[in-house]
């Protein structure tokens, strides 16, 4: 995933910073634990994003630790709990899966990096896909889908953000509760498909000079490589209706110790980086935030 | 049952405009507007009815506790459809098997559905209709806009397909809290220039609002 689903850092108080510190930090121990040292790059944003929303009700305690990358910092990291792990397991499958993806988009001598990579990442692809076999299942089912649909230009939209909308629907199927899980397939299905079309938007003028397929490119019709102010209110009020569905079924989980986080993600959050995406102050933000974390 | 006032999220000693202003916002939440043919309908509609049920049992409690004879009205949001009844109205006039279709739609049984439409050869208003509400509730909201638009373009007096495509254009709606809507600011630039301006037209009417300038 890409890093857009994150909480708007202005309006969050200074706790729910400290907590959201806490996730992030305590998802790259877990997968420095799980996977070996290596595999922190895969930890981002939308994973911490994803490890909250799979907390459970019950509050969290905290425990102090440091890293080797901030010897001198302590961060409050919460305890283990079931969802940090399973988003720590999703995102090594993701970011093999991704690898795979990328090297398969590449002609031969770009490809050789990412085959590479993807070869030094299997054993953990590998550990990863024998605890959560559904969701690499799906993962690699829809990435195949997704290849297929780029191979003969697809025009839809919607059929190519369903491919990895679904993948992280599958995220949802380790809930235990029936209702809690139709909550979540349908909240992580949308979220998806945003980031999905977010992706696709930040995307488009790399792709229109390198040639690659982007979905906005065949669904609309671009003017001096940009998409024109009609086709870019369609594709927005599409993507607010989306945004709509998740909150709907945001509205419907039981709130859990990451409520304050969660809401901002989602009211706050999302907004703004769709904002900053079409106004192109995206990538500038992106760096920025990146270097203060 | 479970205790009202933790339903409604209040404490028991809670005032009785407090209790109206929870039982206002949840309602709010979850309102049938926000969950227009949405797969949770089912779901939100269970939460409104317990928290209309806490509200009256809050409300009649106290009543009968003290001689507090404010609100006797009991909840005022309770028949609302959260569905968008598919069997209704224009079926009437389709074909047995759309009368059919739109059932299994309302089922939220999809596949079916859609491999009944396909086989359907002649692709009238309707037919796009119901192809854009299978869309819609599978969340291909790009394509379910297609074909309402279709639909909307080939029987233009239907009132049905018109409010489709109007729910599209705007993108449907969703409960956000108190205090996180549209980011639009307010600066002190934007409100000295509405007065400014205020300030110009009072004058050309022969008035004036600041009277320093």
């Amino acid at each position: 995933m890409y890093g857009y689903v994150r909480p708007e850092r202005g309006e969050l108080k200074v706790r729910e910073y400290e907590q959201f510190r806490g996730v992030y930090c305590g998802l790259c121990h877990m997968l420095r634990k799980r996977y070996g040292i290596a595999y922190r790059f895969a930890v981002n944003y939308d994973f911490t994003f994803l490890a909250m929303l799979l907390a459970g009700s019950e509050p969290v305690s905290a425990c102090p630790r440091r890293c080797p990358y901030h010897p001198l910092r302590r961060t409050a990291c919460p305890q283990p709990f079931p969802g940090m792990e399973a988003a720590a397991d999703y995102s090594v499958i993701l970011a093999y899966a991704k690898l795979r993806d990328d090297a398969r988009d590449r002609r031969f001598p770009g490809s050789i990096l990412f085959r590479l990579l993807a070869w030094a990442v299997r054993p953990a692809y590998r550990k990863a896909a024998g605890l959560r076999p559904a969701f690499a299942r799906t993962a690699e089912d829809k990435l195949k889908r997704l290849s297929v649909l780029e191979a003969e230009n697809c025009a839809s939209l919607d059929a190519a953000a369903d491919t990895f909308a679904s993948i992280l629907q599958a995220a949802a199927e380790g809930a235990e509760d029936e209702d809690r899980r139709r909550v979540l397939k349908e909240l992580l299905y949308h979220l998806g498909r945003i980031v999905y079309l977010l992706d696709a938007a930040d995307d488009l003028p790399d792709d229109i000079r390198t040639g690659v397929y982007n979905p906005l490119r065949c669904r609309y019709t671009l003017q001096d490589g940009k998409l024109t102010p009609e086709d870019e209110a369609a594709l927005r009020t599409t993507m607010q209706h989306s945004h709509n569905c998740i909150s709907a079924a945001y509205a419907l989980l039981e709130e859990n110790p990451y409520a304050g986080i969660l809401s901002n993600t989602i009211y706050h959050g999302l907004p703004a980086v769709t904002q900053a995406v079409f106004s192109g102050a995206w990538r500038q933000r992106n760096k920025k935030e990146r270097s203060r974390l | 049952m479970n205790d009202p006032y933790s339903v409604l999220g209040v404490s028991p000693q809670a005032s009785d405009d407090e209790v109206k202003k929870a039982y206002r916002d949840l309602a709010r939440k979850y309102h049938p507007d926000n969950y227009h043919d949405n797969p949770l309908a089912d779901l939100a509609s269970e939460k409104m009815k317990e928290i209309n049920e806490a509200y009256d049992t809050i409300t009649k409690g106290r009543e009968q506790g003290s001689a507090y004879t404010g609100y006797s009205g009991g909840s005022a949001y309770q028949s609302q459809s959260y569905q968008q009844s598919y069997s209704s109205g224009y079926s009437a006039g389709g074909s047995a098997s759309y009368a059919q279709i739109r059932s299994l739609i309302n089922a939220n049984n999809l596949a079916q559905a859609e491999a009944m439409l396909n086989r359907i050869p002649n692709h009238d208003a309707e037919w796009n209709y119901l192809m854009g509400s299978i869309y819609w509730r599978k969340g291909w909201m790009d394509e379910a806009g297609r074909y309402f638009r279709t639909a909307a373009m080939m029987e233009p007096t239907n009132a049905e397909y018109r409010n489709a495509v109007q729910y599209m254009n705007h993108g449907g709606q969703a409960y956000r809290p108190a205090g996180t809507g549209n980011m639009t600011q307010t600066d002190m630039c934007t409100v000295c220039n509405s007065l400014i301006c205020a300030d110009c037209c009072c004058e050309m009417m022969g008035g004036d609002l600041i009277p320093c300038c």
